[in-house]
């Protein structure tokens, strides 16, 4: 079988603490939530059920699904294209090649173009506002208190990068800070993957709960936690074949 | 449709021949990944510690290029195992704010007050200390040292020796306090008049089979985060996790049983579980000891003689049964905690079943409550009645690691230092009403929230004062005293990364370090049955003018004492020497830094051999930045049959050595502080507020919750909780901190939500999203609502955290209007203690709220 980079993700061992969207956010260099984009890609969702005392709740980390079926590969109109599938089943974007057109972000069953005005409680891509360079904040040059305390502007300056905890890595196909006017999402930490290393996310889980690998080597955990228990996986009806599947129950069952 | 990048280019040129979705504005000419070449810095792991919370995780942090850009647990932890929880990440935004306080500023306008912009203007480092050192030579020379107070907010255990344990007393003030009592310091008094540590506890999470989280919510706040988070999971295929929490936690979503207590009734739950699990013969035989004949006599409703009963490891089973539990039956229970009777009872059976293996995990819900002793000693002595003292999958006390000492300060106390630094400190601690017994000392425990209350009332007291890393304006309830009192103070340092609310009145702003990344210095902790000291150093060279306030502001300020006639501190710093080199400090650096190798050379010095880590030398103790200490071992403070003597000698830290169930370390504690005042311990009960009397009050046992606003005007009651991105009140500033607030269990990101049952809302023709004005009988706040089933109608529940006025332009609404983003709950909640530890109450529902449409 060729080989399909996948997630697992043990809701048991997940509490919902938010470190792996943070992590991702000091890894890849996302910047704040802006013009209806969130530029998490990592996030979560939510799930509540029952009413009081009989109340059941679901924390979901979501992601981008690296589908088989990729229906943002399929939209993408350019040749060659910009959002492709690599030889291990990444869902991989080109920053050149991209034209900022968002037909994959529409087409993406887990994105919206707005989720602002979508009221989308999360989306995998993320579209790069077209005229103003990222992290504005820290090319906002004004003080709060003036000559002492610092502005975003100076602190980049000073640090010497933007955003001034810049993450630089290198890889041929995104930079560590995507451009305006394109479209950016989870690459499954491709330049730290190709280096040997996981997936940030996978790393800073304090609860162990990403199991991140080749989920058709059946020798290694994701294949076989995959066997072991009933995944689920966000949107199957979609026929997307989504490459991040759940195992077990956020919430256990109740002794009574 | 196939199209090229260049055709694409030509096309929308000529006429918007692709109808683009969207705003396909051209990155054309911006970099390309292929035009910037191979080649991006390397990057090394640099150690330190972050303090975002009490758990002080030792932390890696990844450093490129004179940058921070990523945060991990330090690899050679026991405690977190390598990882940190979310706050960690946080410190990259905390560090880099954009409104962090670059220079040293001074006010330019002598009115002060909330809302008063101070009108601060930039002065150098020299001046701002000059202008310090002279306001506190005039109290010198005014015979009136005692006029100077100093209050710490987020320190170093270690160098805090060198403003806290130094300034005071050689300066000669005795008014220098802790923030400590605004925090859990209550919880301290459970395993405290038990079993004589007056401390937080550890857990043997990898062991654990039942873990009853109370009054705390481990994953997301309380001293072990990383290390909770790790273990949780497997708990649950182990055995059971059981929260009682008036609200659904974290920790509540994923437990086996969620108990909703009714807020303050904590105490009843803990006697019912007692009254069930001794009642149904569940109590641990090795550690508590048995009836003599074999048979359990406890039986509801029925007093048991004492001589019966042959006990082991404790003392006092049957007097406690006898006085408390016999009647605290699991449908009495019921009515108090509005539980079900039969999940009482199951609990408790689950509990039992556990055994030693049951951790009983409380935090300051159950004790940071106006009564709150009895209840910590009542939740607490669960554990003693499992026998999980100790044990495999049990309750520790902490562990530590090797710190040294500094030397004695005393022969730099000067007369008038020694005479005026003994008088009345004025937080109140030790009044007849204020009995404060911490560690079984009446008179002993800081009682920081009733410091403003001292100011109030005698604007004369304190002349100038010092605090840093605080924001009590913020951070302590009945915060609107803090406002009056602090505008009063003639003359107010402070010394702290932002301008937070408490900075709105200060004469004199110092810039610190943010600690976890640019001071130096030795932190100690404990968690997952280990102790350990790390290190805390600059990881990149700082920004901006900042100095680490215990050591480097501390020596340059002897400096300028020294230079206007006062040298004693000055000379008592400088007498230090560096334990490698035997050098003495010339300058503030070197003196941070001997003062980190004095602390931390016995776990590297090879003078005594460790039982922990191997540590060859200063330098690979920076590099590696952590020692952990030897395992704790299990059952290590239990008893023993002496052989020769065969008379039993326990070692816990109590009046009989024994697990106390009747607290003869309370009872002597309470008659010296009755004595002292000339009166009876009932007496004290009663002014301190308790409803105990007579032999009562030397058991864990049942108190009604006290609640500040009748039922009928302020018919909700308000429970306050903690956030898993908190880092101690200083982290709203940060984008992340809003984005990611949603992953507080029922919160809103970019918001501050009250959680309000949908039955309630009903009534109350409000819905979700409405803003609604919350009053107290102590202030009032706006903020929105949210209809929620985590929480049950009639109370309501908000976040602490946001609120803030002033700190910066993402944590305040608008900073120069002195407008809060949502609302602080320390405004609602009363000003009042556990009088027992001198705890302020923010927990157990005591504060009435009323809700309006805003």
């Amino acid at each position: 079988m060729p080989k399909q980079y996948g997630m697992v993700i043990d809701l048991q061992k997940c509490v919902g603490c938010g470190a792996c969207a943070l992590a991702c956010k000091t890894e890849n260099n996302t910047q704040a939530r802006a013009n209806g984009q969130t530029y998490n890609w990592a996030d979560f969702i939510y799930r509540e059920e029952g009413s009081f005392p009989n109340v059941s709740f679901t924390a979901i980390p979501v992601l981008c699904n690296h589908c088989s079926d990729a229906p943002c590969v399929k939209a993408c109109p350019v040749s060659p294209k910009a959002m492709f599938k690599t030889a291990d089943g990444i869902t991989m974007h080109n920053d050149a090649r991209c034209i900022g057109c968002r037909r994959c972000q529409k087409a993406c069953p887990y994105s919206a173009s707005d989720v602002v005005k979508e009221k989308a409680a999360y989306s995998v891509i993320s579209a790069n506002e077209s005229k103003e360079a990222p992290h504005a904040a820290y090319r906002d040059a004004t003080e709060m208190i003036k000559g002492c305390t610092a502005s975003g502007a100076e602190v980049a300056m000073v640090a010497g990068a933007i955003p001034p905890g810049r993450n630089q890595y290198d890889h041929p196909d995104y930079l560590s800070v995507r451009n305006k006017g394109i479209v950016e999402k989870c690459v499954f930490c491709e330049h730290r993957v190709k280096q040997g290393e996981l997936p940030n996310c996978v790393v800073a889980c304090p609860a162990k709960a990403r199991i991140f690998g080749d989920i058709n080597d059946a020798t290694r955990e994701p294949a076989q936690l995959l066997k072991k228990h009933k995944p689920m996986r966000l949107k199957e009806e979609k026929k997307t074949r989504p490459n991040v599947a759940y195992i077990r129950s956020f919430r256990p069952a109740s002794v009574s | 449709m196939k199209i090229r990048r260049r055709e694409f280019l030509k096309m929308t040129a000529a006429a918007g021949a692709v109808a683009a979705v969207g705003v396909p504005k051209l990155n054309a000419f911006a970099a390309t990944p292929a035009a910037k070449a191979a080649g991006a810095p390397k990057g090394e792991w640099v150690p330190s510690t972050c303090q975002g919370c009490t758990a002080w995780c030792p932390v890696e942090f990844f450093v490129q290029e004179g940058r921070v850009v990523k945060v991990r647990g330090n690899r050679f932890s026991k405690a977190n195992g390598g990882y940190v929880c979310p706050r960690g990440h946080l410190m990259i935004q905390q560090m880099y704010d954009p409104d962090r306080v670059k220079v040293p500023m001074k006010r330019t306008n002598p009115q002060k007050g909330r809302g008063v912009d101070p009108k601060f203007v930039p002065v150098t480092w020299d001046e701002a200390l000059d202008t310090i050192a002279d306001k506190m030579m005039e109290l010198r020379k005014a015979n009136e040292p005692e006029k100077l107070m100093y209050m710490r907010g987020r320190y170093s255990p270690t160098s805090t020796d060198l403003l806290y344990g130094t300034l005071p007393k050689i300066f000669g003030t005795p008014n220098y306090f802790s923030h400590s009592a605004i925090c859990a310091e209550a919880e301290k008094m459970g395993p405290g008049y038990t079993q004589g540590f007056f401390g937080y506890r550890d857990y043997d999470l990898a062991k654990t089979k039942c873990l009853v989280v109370w009054g705390c919510d481990p994953l997301s706040s309380n001293r072990q985060v990383p290390n909770a988070i790790a273990k949780f999971g497997d708990i649950l295929d182990r055995g059971t996790v059981i929260a009682v929490d008036p609200r659904l936690s974290a920790s509540a979503a994923k437990a086996n049983e969620w108990l909703p207590i009714k807020p303050g009734e904590d105490g009843a739950l803990a006697a019912a579980f007692a009254h069930v699990i001794m009642a149904e013969g569940m109590w641990s035989r090795e550690f508590v000891g048995d009836f003599k004949d074999g048979k359990n006599l406890f039986k509801a409703g029925v007093t048991v003689d004492e001589a019966a009963f042959a006990e082991k490891q404790t003392h006092g089973v049957v007097k406690w049964w006898n006085l408390e539990l016999k009647d605290k039956t699991p449908a009495w229970a019921a009515k108090k905690t509005l539980l079900p009777e039969d999940q009482i009872l199951r609990v408790a059976r689950i509990m039992g079943k556990g055994g030693s293996a049951t951790a009983v995990y409380m935090g300051p819900g159950v004790a940071m409550t106006p009564r709150g002793t009895y209840t910590a000693m009542a939740v607490y002595a669960l554990n003693g009645i499992l026998g999980s003292i100790e044990t495999e999958g049990g309750v520790f006390q902490s562990s530590g690691a090797p710190v040294e000492k500094f030397p004695s300060a005393d022969k730099f106390i000067d007369e008038m230092a020694k005479h005026h630094g003994h008088g009345k400190k004025i937080d109140g601690r030790g009044a007849k009403d204020m009995p404060a017994m911490m560690g079984g000392k009446p008179g002993s425990g800081v009682v920081t929230n009733n410091v403003a209350n001292a100011l109030l009332k005698n604007p004369d007291a304190i002349k100038v004062f010092l605090s840093t890393w605080s924001n009590f304006n913020f951070s302590c309830t009945g915060a609107e005293r803090w406002d009056k009192a602090m505008a009063r103070i003639p003359f107010f340092v402070h010394m702290v990364t932002n301008a937070s609310e408490m900075s709105q009145f200060a004469d004199i702003v110092l810039p610190a370090t943010f600690a976890p990344a640019e001071k130096l210095t030795i932190v100690g902790n404990m968690a997952n049955l280990h102790g350990h000291i790390s290190i805390q150093q600059p990881v990149v060279k700082p920004l901006w003018e900042v100095k680490a306030e215990e050591t480097e502001v501390m020596w340059l300020l002897a400096g300028k004492l020294k230079a206007k006639g006062f040298a004693n501190l000055y000379d008592y710093y400088a007498s230090f020497e560096d334990p490698e080199t035997k050098k003495k400090p010339a300058n503030a650096g070197e003196f941070a830094e001997i003062a980190a190798k004095i602390s931390s050379q016995k776990v590297w010095n090879g003078k005594e051999k460790m039982k922990g880590d191997p540590i060859a030398g200063w330098a690979e103790f920076r590099k590696r930045g952590i020692y952990n200490s030897e395992t704790y071992a299990y059952k290590k403070n239990w008893g023993k049959d002496n052989p020769e003597t065969k008379k039993f000698e326990g070692k816990f830290k109590t009046e009989t050595k024994k697990f106390e169930f009747y607290s003869e370390t309370m009872k002597k504690a309470l008659g010296e502080h009755a004595k002292k005042h000339n009166t009876t311990m009932d007496d004290i009960l009663q002014v301190s507020g308790y409803e105990a009397r007579g032999e009562l009050a030397f058991v864990p046992h049942y108190e009604s919750p006290k609640r500040h606003g009748g039922d009928k005007e302020y018919p909700f009651t308000f429970i306050d909780y903690k956030s898993r991105l908190n880092r101690e009140g200083r982290s709203q500033n940060t984008v992340w901190f809003q984005e990611f607030k949603k992953v507080d269990v029922g919160d809103e990101s970019w918001d501050d939500v009250v959680k309000v049952n949908p039955v309630d809302g009903k009534k109350l023709g409000i819905s979700t999203g409405d803003a609604v004005r919350l009053t107290s009988t102590t202030g009032s706040i706006v903020t929105k609502a949210k209809l929620w089933e985590g929480v049950r109608p009639g109370t309501i529940a908000k976040c602490y955290g946001q609120g803030h006025w002033a700190y910066g332009r993402v944590a305040a609404k608008d900073y120069a209007k002195a407008q809060p983003r949502g609302g602080n709950n320390n405004e609602l909640l009363v000003d009042d203690y556990d009088r027992m530890s001198g705890s302020t109450a923010r927990n157990g529902g005591f504060t009435g709220v009323k809700i309006e449409k805003a």
